[in-house]
């Protein structure tokens, strides 16, 4: 009735819900007239006392009796339809649910095949314990390397902080002849030590 | 036909105990006010009082549609006291007026003939007090507040059910409930689907 074109939002569950309703509201609707009647047969009761006339007094109380009777089976009706109405109504809900569930479980799936799975996980992480080993390798060998140097260059300061002692104690010049021993002196010193050292690095597998 | 005439009898009664009587404005008590005033901006006045005493006597009285040859005969339009009432035709002119737009030099469109009356003199209007659109903007601020969007009402429930009795919607007529509802729905918040007498809305 002209809400066919934009009716798409309406499922069937909804226009289900919708005549469950409208069921509803229906008894609603007989209950208020009932009630209605029953008040009337209470005023024609108390009309028909005041003109003694008991009989048709009585007649109008046992409507009401009846009436009231009716009542109390549209309340039976009425809780069950209301009853009916929400358990659809929560069914949607736990439909809504499950469905939330399995978009979850979908999207987690497609994770799991963009990382490549557990295997490609194992696969990377030895690949990377090997990186990491190899690293450590690299690292060790550099820093023997170097030491040598850093040797050499801690013992030249030292010795330069000797002389600079010795100097401060002895005012006059040196000789022209000494700075050619010194040098002479220097090479045959780092020969020795370097030999020393040689010996040292042999010594230390042994204690390994 | 025995069912409204009870519940227009228990509505008046629900008036006359429950309801203290309409408070009129002052101008009420002022003999010119009945009788349509030739100088212009007086009249202007004239009229903006009229259309805001009718609506107040609306809006207190839960009247959406107003009948105005059975007005003219009540408090609205006779003021007893005062030995003064307003013409069926003078009526008829203030309505006019209160139902053109601001623009066209009227009263802000707060009343609307009804229609389907042709060949008739006019004599039935909705007097809006609130309009189509603002009573939509309440339904669905109260569907919001109570947690119904994606849920599905019956017209029935949104009207009479016990869930809106605090609500000022509650007993709206049945037409302007769907005129509001047509609001809503194209403003995208709403659909009403279901067969005629039995529509139902959901709210998005």
């Amino acid at each position: 009735m002209g809400n066919t074109n934009s009716s798409h939002k309406i499922s069937a569950q909804d226009r289900a819900i919708l005549d469950l309703k409208n069921q509803r509201d229906k008894l609603h609707q007989y209950q208020r007239r009932i009630t209605v009647l029953t008040d009337r047969e209470t005023a024609i009761a108390k009309e028909c006392l005041a003109r003694d006339d008991r009989r048709r007094a009585l007649l109008a109380l046992r409507r009401k009796k009846y009436q009231e009777s009716l009542l109390a089976k549209t309340d039976a009706q009425l809780a069950q339809l209301e009853e009916l109405t929400n358990s659809v109504e929560f069914a949607l809900v736990q439909k809504d649910v499950l469905f939330g569930l399995q978009q979850g479980t979908s999207v987690l799936q497609a994770i799991h095949k963009e990382m490549g799975g557990l295997e490609a996980v194992e696969k990377l992480m030895g690949e990377t314990e090997e990186a990491r080993a190899y690293q450590e390798e690299i690292s060790q060998m550099l820093a023997g390397q170097m030491s040598n140097q850093d040797e050499d260059e801690v013992e030249d300061e030292l010795e330069a902080l000797q002389r600079e002692v010795e100097g401060v104690s002895l005012p006059n010049a040196p000789t022209s002849t000494l700075p050619e021993g010194s040098e002479k002196e220097k090479e045959e010193k780092a020969k020795a030590r370097a030999r020393a050292r040689a010996k040292e690095r042999a010594a230390v597998p042994l204690a390994a | 036909m025995t069912m409204s005439s009870s519940r227009q009898i228990q509505s008046l009664s629900t008036i006359s105990t429950e309801k203290p009587p309409f408070q009129f404005p002052p101008t009420y008590s002022f003999p010119p006010f009945f009788t349509p005033q030739p100088n212009t901006s007086t009249r202007h006045s004239q009229l903006e009082k009229w259309s805001a005493l009718i609506q107040s006597w609306c809006r207190y009285y839960r009247i959406f549609k107003l009948s105005l040859v059975d007005a003219v005969e009540t408090p609205l339009f006779h003021n007893a006291a005062l030995k003064k009432r307003v013409s069926l035709s003078e009526a008829r002119a203030i309505v006019d007026w209160m139902a053109r737009a601001d623009e066209d030099g009227g009263g802000g469109k707060r009343a609307e003939w009804v229609e389907g009356l042709a060949g008739k003199e006019k004599t039935l209007a909705w007097i809006w007090w609130r309009r189509p659109e603002e009573w939509a903007a309440l339904i669905a601020g109260w569907v919001e507040e109570t947690g119904q969007k994606n849920t599905v009402l019956t017209l029935y429930e949104l009207m009479e059910g016990d869930g809106t009795r605090s609500q000022e919607f509650h007993g709206l007529d049945p037409d302007i409930m769907l005129r509001s509802l047509n609001v809503l729905v194209k403003q995208g918040k709403a659909q009403v689907f279901g067969n005629e007498g039995q529509e139902g809305v959901k709210f998005f």
